[in-house]
Parts: structure tokens; C-alpha cells; sequence
């Protein structure tokens, strides 16, 4: 079966993955897998995790949303954030989580679509990082 | 005249003071350097996000795109980036300064205040200004997601029609010796699309204009990155300044205060001296 490589772009870092059997995104209208030879597209992703399969290894990274841009050459992902499984902090994910859900409860004085998308950031992390 | 105790007292003070600033100077000279190196990691992802959101551009139409939008001014928000901490010399003193001729511009009472970092925070609390948000003691533990925090609260701010533009007040970092104030408009955001980027047939999910909606947040949100970037590398590199100039003025202090304590110490003996050669004589006087 045919491999490829995957960049991950982030503001912080740069990340290259080689022999990439199967990647699997967060698009913004639900996920989907990408394999080699996958035909030029740019897909906008949501908050989510992404699974890259490396000869039979799935690895997981959270994200908090970016793009996807397919080319013949290679899979780009350029990333807001993107988190290893063993690196998400998950006492900051529970926090985040906690605050995000008080605020949804006293529903006033907070911009509610700010404190929704938090929550669901929060759960993200903690998902990925029980992985 | 002080004492020679006094004298030796102050010497020794003035010297662990030096200790502290020299000390002070190669802290911040590494995390000067640091800032630099991040602002280096950011750019592949900041230019390519740029030149995404450029191809796609000519093809949307703009009108859809909120934070685009150039309204008549009734309102301002301006964003004020200082440090948490003081002894940088005159680094914090001289962007509240300029903030406040930016607010002036537009009237107190039509300026809504992000203060990012402790010391314009207290500032301009202490003044009664309009302060939405505060983000204050970051600085030592600054990561991406203090960016998307304050974005997020910049963007809804701006789309919710609180306010018709945000202006931004940062340092830039020029290099150590030169930091440069800069006042800019953040949002409404300005693209040019001359910018002739060839478009490749690609399949656009879920839309391109959905695509690109999704991006100018991330846009946004990169420039803030580089701002508080700029800003901590010009704090540093101010404080880097202050320090070596304390050191050189310790070190003065020190030469004078060697000076004073040898004549003050070359005295005692000579008095001294003098009352023993008067003893001698009056002792052969007898």
C-alpha cells in the first residue's frame, strides 16, 4: 500500500510525519479519512482529533481547528494548536472544562458562544488524552 | 565625613546590587532571544495562512465576511500591550503614553480598553477608562492559547457591533539598542487582493467561503501572536538596557566610593601618624 507524508504547521512548531498509511480529520462537516493518492483539496477542520496511522500505529493529536491542504506531494496541516496525547496538560483540560461549564450555568455576563466553544475544546483534550 | 564603616557598608551594598542587575541583564537577554526564535517558528505558519486566505479571496464574495467590514467610526477599541513588570526603563511609561494620545483621538468615552499585561491594566483602572478585558500575569508562561483567548474576545467584540474598528498599541521590536511604538488597525481587517496567487482545481470543503470564514480568525489570531511577541522581545530587550546601564552606574558608584573610602582611610593614618611623632617629640622634649 502506497504511504505518504504528512507537515503539520503550527505558530509554534513544525512537525513532519513520514510513511503515513491513513489519516483520519476533523472536517467542519464531520470527519474523514484521507490515503495516498487522494485527490488537490482544502478542507477546513473543527475543533477534533486527528489519527495518523504510521505502519499500523495510530497516533492522536487534539486540535482546536484549522485547514487541511491535500497536494500531490504531500498531506498539509496547518493547525492552530496541535497536542500529542502525552503532552495535553489534563488538570488544565479539567479547569477549562469546569469554568466553561459555570459560566454556560449563570448564562449571563459571558459571551455564551465563547464559553460553548471552550467546553468543547476542553472535552477534546481530555478525550485525546485518554487515548 | 561618614565613616570608614559607613564607607565599606555602602560599598558592599552597592556591589550585591550589581550582582542583581547583571544578573537581571543575561535573564532577560535569554528570553529576548527566546521571543526571537518563536517569532522565527510562526512565520511558516503565518505565511502560509496568509497566502491561503489571499488565493481564495478574489473568488468570495467580501461583503460576506464580517470581520472585513468597514463601518462609519462611532466606536473604538483599542488594545494596549505592556508588560506585568516594572525596571525596563522607560518601555511601559512610553505605551501608555501613546495610548492615551490614541485615546484622546476618539474621545475617552468612545474608546472601549483591552489591557494586555499587568502594568497598563492598573493604569488605566485607576483612571476610569472602559476596560472590557484584561489579561494580565501571562507574560512568564506565554503560550499560543493566551492569543486565541484574547482574539476570541477581540473578534466577538468587534462582530457583535460593540465597536467599528480595533486598534492595536505594541512595541515593535527593532533590535536591542531600538524598540518602536506602533499604533495599527487590526480590525477591519485589510487584504489586498492584487496579490496574483494562482489558483490550483482543488476540491474546497465544506465551501470556499466557508473555508475562508474559518481562516481570518486564524489570521487574526497568528497577528496577535506576533504582537505579544514583539512586545515581550521589546520588554526584554528594554530591560536588557535599563540593567547594563544600572550595572555601569553601580560600577561608577563603586569607583567613587574606593576613592572616598582610601583618602578617608589614608586621613586616619596620617592623623595617626601625626599624633605619634607628637608623642615622640614631647616624650624627648622631657
Amino acid at each position: 500500500m502506497a504511504n505518504f507524508s504528512v507537515e503539520i504547521v503550527t505558530p509554534t512548531r513544525v512537525i513532519t510525519e513520514e510513511n503515513i498509511s491513513y489519516l483520519r480529520c476533523p472536517g467542519i462537516d464531520g470527519s474523514f479519512g484521507v490515503m495516498a493518492e487522494h485527490a488537490g483539496a482544502i478542507i477546513a477542520l473543527a475543533v477534533g482529533e486527528v489519527k495518523i496511522t504510521e505502519s499500523g500505529k495510530d497516533k492522536f493529536i487534539a486540535t482546536s481547528g484549522g485547514f487541511v491542504d491535500i497536494s500531490k506531494e504531500k498531506v498539509l496541516l496547518l493547525l492552530e494548536t496541535a497536542e500529542h496525547a502525552d503532552e495535553i496538560d489534563k488538570k488544565r483540560a479539567e479547569d477549562a472544562k469546569k469554568r466553561a461549564q459555570d459560566r454556560l450555568k449563570q448564562k449571563n455576563g459571558f459571551d455564551m458562544s465563547r464559553a460553548e466553544a471552550a467546553l468543547l475544546r476542553a472535552i477534546n483534550r481530555l478525550q485525546v488524552a485518554s487515548r | 565625613m561618614a565613616s570608614l564603616k559607613d564607607i565599606r557598608n555602602r560599598i558592599g551594598s552597592v556591589k550585591s546590587i550589581q550582582q542583581v542587575t547583571r544578573a537581571m541583564k543575561m535573564v532577560a537577554a535569554a528570553k529576548m532571544r527566546k521571543a526571537q526564535e518563536r517569532m522565527e517558528q510562526a512565520r511558516p505558519y503565518a505565511d502560509r495562512l496568509k497566502s491561503e486566505i489571499l488565493t481564495l479571496l478574489p473568488d468570495v464574495d467580501r461583503s460576506l465576511l464580517e470581520l472585513l467590514d468597514v463601518r462609519e467610526i462611532k466606536r473604538t477599541a483599542i488594545v494596549v500591550i505592556t508588560s506585568d513588570r516594572g525596571l525596563a526603563g522607560s518601555f511601559n511609561t512610553n505605551i501608555i503614553k501613546r495610548a492615551e494620545e490614541e485615546i484622546a483621538e476618539f474621545g475617552k468615552e468612545n474608546v472601549d480598553l483591552f489591557c494586555i499585561g499587568r502594568r497598563g491594566y492598573e493604569y488605566f483602572k485607576n483612571r476610569n477608562y472602559n476596560i472590557i478585558e484584561d489579561h494580565t500575569d501571562f507574560w512568564a508562561e506565554l503560550d499560543y492559547n493566551h492569543s486565541i483567548k484574547i482574539g476570541n474576545g477581540i473578534i466577538s467584540h468587534f462582530t457583535s457591533r460593540k465597536v467599528d474598528q480595533i486598534r492595536v498599541v505594541y512595541n515593535e521590536f527593532k533590535n536591542v539598542m531600538v524598540q518602536e511604538i506602533i499604533a495599527e488597525t487590526l480590525l477591519p481587517l485589510t487584504l489586498d487582493d492584487d496579490a496574483q496567487i494562482e489558483s490550483t482545481e482543488r476540491i474546497y470543503e465544506p465551501s470556499k467561503e466557508l473555508i475562508i470564514k474559518s481562516l481570518i480568525p486564524l489570521d487574526i489570531n497568528v497577528q496577535i501572536w506576533r504582537y505579544l511577541l514583539e512586545s515581550f522581545a521589546s520588554e526584554q530587550a528594554a530591560r536588557m538596557v535599563a540593567m547594563e546601564n544600572a550595572t555601569l552606574n553601580a560600577g561608577d558608584l563603586i569607583r567613587d566610593l574606593t576613592r572616598q573610602f582610601n583618602n578617608a582611610r589614608q586621613a586616619a593614618i596620617t592623623t595617626e601618624i601625626l599624633e605619634i611623632v607628637g608623642g615622640a617629640e614631647a616624650l624627648k622634649q622631657e
